[in-house]
């Protein structure tokens, strides 16, 4: 594989145990150069865990952990050199000014004085902090806090951003305004890897995405992907302007349409096909043709907060399938049940 | 029926009830009592002195004295302040929790506690009637002479916790009037003494009887002048004298001023982060990081900065050497009998008190080093930089000894006034190889001190460095006892046998702590 095409994050068959605790087991996924990476799962799922392992903090009980293609054990160093991690909690030195903070990182990197200037003030001007450089961090309210960590994470230019939980309680402002810097980082070729519970805000932001749940991985790859049933299976809602048994009928004949439901009172009808045998055109020419008077005709795709909640309601395993799109091994998704 | 202000104090017991750590603790205290018990036992049958049951109380006593005070420093001086640290103290106050219920449950109930930990020894202490030498109510009047003291000392911390911001400063007060509270009545006698002497004062006048009259109060309600009283021999009661009383009433009254004050001192909640002009002076357009200082060096800076003082510290440290040196040449000059300001005096007494004062703040320094940073939360973006983390920790110690620099200039300055005195100390020592182990042992000792309390400090919320005093006293005092025993019948050869096990066994205890230390740091940052 050439070093471009190199995802950023390999994991393989990852599993990390806290005493009798098992926080993960097997987990599998990679990330893309370049990418948004968004990493969901509810409380207890083991995404701190994995963000820690990959910032290098914790060692991999078993597995492999690759940041662009070093391990994070034997070659940690290297990792951290490319890497900015951000924690879900502000590591700030609170009695120092922006300023000073950001200087004293930036030489703990090892740069000299004009790098330094150059640096800070460039990540200053990034996160929109020039104009409180010399107030003191403990003065700042906890959106700026939240720029000074991000600032932090950007002084020695790392290739990879590990945010946990960076919009965990912001005012809306302060969310959009950093998920605006968040972009702005894509932009400049980072590639971001950002662990957060509110999905609307990834789902917008997101190229990819791993779906984490007690310890395993439910869904792994892109957004598109996670959205749509999956690869070879399409859905899509028909809504006619009255109830016409006879466009039920019709669909249910078109070659590759395994099933068709009604999902509410309303003259709706879900219809389920392989893509590979039929596509919508001709199931809407069926219908047309059933002399139904159409109103709608759309594919159904997920939120990210429905297969969320598909994905990790209790009782669903843990099942390992083939990627989707080209990233790495990644499970699957179970059936959606019904439209967003 | 349950009363409101009850409330937290009950939920504190029971949570204390549940404790682990309080199992440990009552499981060491037992252990401590066989520590004390088995070597005085053993000199005792080999003849080395009388009375043993005496011998026991008295060491048993003098120890929970020593406890009590470092309990005062650490344990109950943050009974408010660490609310404050947290900021959950407005938290608190949104309930229906008032003042008192508040003050109830955040000290009183650690009171319960302690005193419940100094009850449980006395059935066994009761051993000492058995060994002889002592009888039932010398047991009794002293250990009512610690239960009062107990009072005191909580009540007294519970004042400085409320009216300060952070427990260090708490700790600091405590210390400092405890001190003066314990042996100040010694330096008030000579102070009188001195003025009647002097004829600054009349002895025949009013203010001499109600000066020496308050002198007296003072030293008899000092529980180490009581404790005194009550292990001569023939020591016939009572078993509650003044200094119980005093000290209850005293420690009473100090429960009620940290009641008055409360609510003045905790109407604005503030960040509990350390004031930035003792450290850095005012932020400034230009503050930054000293030029040549990057790399890992950076590292060194912050912690000559935030953990030593930075510039401010070093003045400040050199100020305590000078003003400790200045005091000791008045209370020379003025109380000394035929002592002379000598260029040789002056020598000396910059030699120990630099020593001494290097060895507090380096002690101070080893508790808070890393300590900060887990409290912080800000070890987990340190380890993020790329070195690995003994070198961020040698990185920080190296910070913290720059620090040090003044008092190892008042030493240097010691040795320069009295460059032949200092000669033939050395001489002494090296000429008996006995001499040059009790040096080495010293110091490998402070070593292993200052590991303790660095470790302890990573594994224990507060009051790492009194435990860690307390550990070394007592493991020292017991090693020392049992190494004794052991040599006793080795002639010579004992004292140089000792010195070669003692320092064995401090580079072993360092070298493990040392490691745990380095495990512990990387195992903080992956916690937080």
């Amino acid at each position: 594989m050439s070093e471009s095409n190199q995802p950023t994050i390999e994991i393989c068959d990852l599993h990390h145990a806290y005493k009798r605790q098992q926080a993960l087991r097997g987990v599998s996924f990679a990330v893309e150069q370049g990418s948004i990476h968004g990493f969901v799962g509810p409380n207890g799922a083991g995404k701190t865990t994995t963000l820690k392992i990959l910032a290098t903090l914790l060692k991999p009980q078993r597995g492999t952990v690759r940041v662009f293609g070093l391990d994070v054990v034997a070659d940690y160093k290297n990792v951290r050199r490319k890497t900015g991690f951000m924690p879900d909690h502000f590591s700030l030195y609170r009695q120092m000014t922006v300023q000073e903070y950001l200087d004293f990182f930036g030489a703990a990197y090892g740069m000299d004085v004009q790098e330094r200037t150059r640096v800070v003030g460039d990540v200053l001007a990034l996160t929109d902090m020039e104009t409180r450089r010399n107030d003191l961090i403990k003065g700042l309210s906890r959106g700026m806090q939240q720029r000074i960590s991000l600032a932090r994470v950007l002084v020695h230019d790392p290739a990879l951003l590990l945010l946990d939980e960076p919009a965990s309680g912001l005012d809306p402002r302060a969310r959009i305004e950093l998920m605006e810097i968040i972009r702005e980082l894509r932009r400049m070729g980072k590639t971001i890897f950002i662990s957060s519970h509110i999905l609307s805000e990834l789902a917008e932001l997101c190229d990819s995405v791993t779906i984490l749940d007690r310890g395993a991985v439910r869904y792994s790859g892109s957004m598109s992907g996670l959205n749509r049933r999956d690869g070879e299976m399409a859905d899509y809602l028909l809504t006619l302007a009255e109830e016409h048994p006879a466009a039920e009928a019709a669909l249910r004949k078109v070659s590759g349409v395994i099933e068709v439901t009604k999902p509410a009172k309303a003259p709706q009808y879900r219809v389920s096909f392989q893509k590979k045998q039929t596509d919508p055109n001709l199931l809407l020419r069926a219908a047309l043709d059933s002399g139904a008077q159409i109103l709608g005709f759309q594919e159904i795709v997920r939120h990210l907060n429905q297969a969320f909640m598909d994905l990790t309601e209790p009782g669903v395993p843990p099942v390992m399938v083939a990627a989707a799109d080209n990233t790495p091994p990644a499970p699957s998704v179970p059936d959606s049940g019904g439209p967003s | 029926m349950k009363l409101p202000a009850l409330a937290l104090f009950e939920r504190s017991l029971r949570l204390e009830t549940r404790s682990a750590l309080v199992c440990w603790s009552r499981t060491g205290l037992l252990l401590l009592i066989l520590l004390v018990l088995v070597p005085i036992q053993s000199l005792a049958r080999a003849g080395m002195f009388g009375a043993p049951g005496l011998r026991f109380l008295q060491e048993m006593v003098w120890l929970n004295l020593v406890f009590i005070t470092l309990a005062g420093l650490s344990y109950f001086a943050s009974a408010i302040t660490e609310e404050k640290e947290e900021m959950m103290l407005g938290l608190l106050r949104m309930t229906e929790l008032n003042s008192v219920s508040i003050l109830l449950g955040k000290s009183t109930s650690r009171l319960v506690g302690a005193l419940l930990l100094l009850l449980m020894q006395v059935p066994f202490v009761l051993l000492a009637v058995t060994l002889g030498g002592v009888g039932l109510l010398q047991i009794a009047a002293a250990y009512g002479t610690l239960l009062a003291y107990l009072f005191l000392v909580c009540n007294l911390a519970l004042l400085f916790s409320v009216v300060f911001r952070n427990t260090t400063t708490a700790a600091t007060f405590t210390l400092a009037v405890l001190f003066v509270f314990l042996i100040g009545h010694y330096w008030a006698a000579g102070i009188t003494q001195y003025l009647a002497s002097s004829g600054q004062i009349n002895p025949h006048r009013g203010i001499w009887s109600l000066l020496t009259t308050l002198i007296d109060l003072w030293r008899q309600a000092a529980p180490s002048n009581r404790l005194g009283v009550i292990f001569q021999t023939g020591f016939a009661g009572p078993a509650i004298g003044f200094q119980v009383a005093s000290n209850l009433v005293l420690g009473g009254l100090l429960f009620l001023l940290a009641w008055l004050v409360f609510d003045w001192c905790i109407r604005e909640e503030k960040d509990a982060a350390p004031p930035r002009r003792w450290l850095l002076g005012r932020a400034t357009p230009r503050s930054r990081i000293p030029t040549r200082l990057f790399g890992t060096r950076a590292i060194s800076w912050k912690d000559f900065t935030f953990i030593s003082g930075g510039r401010w510290g070093l003045l400040m440290k050199f100020g305590v050497v000078a003003f400790v040196v200045a005091l000791c040449n008045f209370m020379a000059l003025e109380f000394g009998t035929g002592t002379e300001i000598t260029r040789e005096f002056e020598g000396t007494l910059l030699i120990w008190i630099s020593l001494a004062t290097t060895a507090v703040f380096l002690a101070l320094d080893a508790g808070r080093i890393f300590r900060d940073e887990i409290r912080w939360k800000t070890l987990s973006s340190l380890v993020m930089l790329p070195v690995s983390v003994p070198e961020l920790a040698y990185r920080k110690v190296a910070g913290t000894l720059a620090g040090t620099l003044p008092l190892l200039a008042g030493f240097v300055l010691g040795v320069l006034l009295v460059p032949d005195d200092v000669g033939k100390f050395l001489d002494d020592m090296f000429s008996e190889p006995v001499g040059v182990g009790v040096f080495i042992v010293i110091i490998l000792q402070f070593i292993l001190f200052l590991h303790l309390t660095a470790f302890l400090s990573l594994i224990i919320k507060r009051g790492a460095l009194p435990l860690a005093i307390a550990i070394q006293y007592l493991g020292g005092s017991f090693f020392m006892t049992f190494l004794t025993i052991l040599f006793s019948a080795g002639g010579s050869s004992g004292p140089g046998a000792i010195c070669f096990l003692t320092g064995l066994i401090c580079v072993a205890m360092t070298v493990v702590l040392h490691r745990a230390i380095g495990l512990r740091l990387a195992r903080a940052a992956a916690e937080e």
